[in-house]
């Protein structure tokens, strides 16, 4: 990749992705909506209820939610998560390990994590991003910037793809 | 197998030169280019298209406040997820 990535950024930049397009697949699939929405195919678990290990992770996630949304409540989608221990651990740990910063910085890495989501329309994890963004200081004109870079990389896919155009980009040596 | 014929540089005039001389000026500075990309080649058969691409490109990915690398990271991971290997 140009712009001074190396293999390290390059393969963050495909584990954001990977995770937004998995973690977008799943609140879909619970058929979440909204940040605000308590509806889902299976119903979030209440903390107060939740057993341990997930309900430290929950006392976690909720912290977490307190500084970088402003609210503190742990997001629908990992209370639903919380029902199987094992996979809110995993994949909470996931989260934090591949948004934070790295060879790309966290503020970047969740401006991408936005992009996909909104290239998939994945109206959850489109509102779930542009929440950590906002807190995070970011403007209705920066998340406007990133529509501007999916929409018209929409228009280049999919002229590439139609047209099968062979790529005639090449890394330099 | 690329299902059109690429438009050739060397024989377009006007607008369409106009863009084409723009487009590789531009893929010059960002990655040396030496020759105006495929993409931008193919759109050269609609010059109504290659042009208002050309202006959305100019505009969504030339200006603004992001730095061109927040942007090519937000392109590429969008490509990703299309399946698009261009």
């Amino acid at each position: 990749m140009r712009l001074g990535v190396d293999e390290v950024g390059v393969t963050e930049l495909m584990g954001v992705s990977e995770h937004t397009r998995a973690l977008a697949t799943a609140a879909a699939a619970l058929l979440l909506d909204s940040l605000d929405s308590e509806r889902a195919l299976v119903p979030p678990l209440d903390p107060g209820a939740a057993e341990e290990p997930a309900k430290a992770l929950l006392e976690e996630i909720a912290a977490w939610a307190e500084a970088a949304m402003g609210h503190r409540s742990a997001p629908i989608l990992w209370r639903v998560l919380a029902h199987n221990p094992h996979y809110i651990e995993t994949t909470w740990r996931k989260e934090r390990t591949l948004m934070g910063d790295g060879a790309l910085s966290a503020h970047d890495k969740r401006r991408t994590a936005l992009g996909v989501a909104m290239a998939m329309r994945g109206g959850y994890l489109i509102e779930y991003n542009a929440a950590l963004l906002r807190r995070a200081g970011d403007t209705d004109r920066d998340i406007l910037e990133v529509l501007g870079v999916v929409d018209h990389y929409t228009t280049l896919n999919t002229l590439s793809e139609g047209m099968q155009i062979e790529s005639d980009i090449r890394p330099s040596a | 197998m690329t299902t059109i014929r690429m438009v050739d540089p060397a024989g377009v005039s006007g607008r369409t030169k106009e863009i084409f001389d723009a487009v590789l000026r531009r893929e010059a500075t960002v990655f040396g280019a030496t020759s105006v990309s495929n993409i931008w080649r193919c759109m050269g058969h609609w010059p109504a298209l290659l042009e208002a691409n050309w202006n959305r490109s100019r505009a969504l990915m030339q200006r603004g406040r992001f730095t061109p690398l927040q942007r090519e990271l937000i392109a590429t991971a969008v490509s990703i997820g299309n399946a698009c290997t261009y």
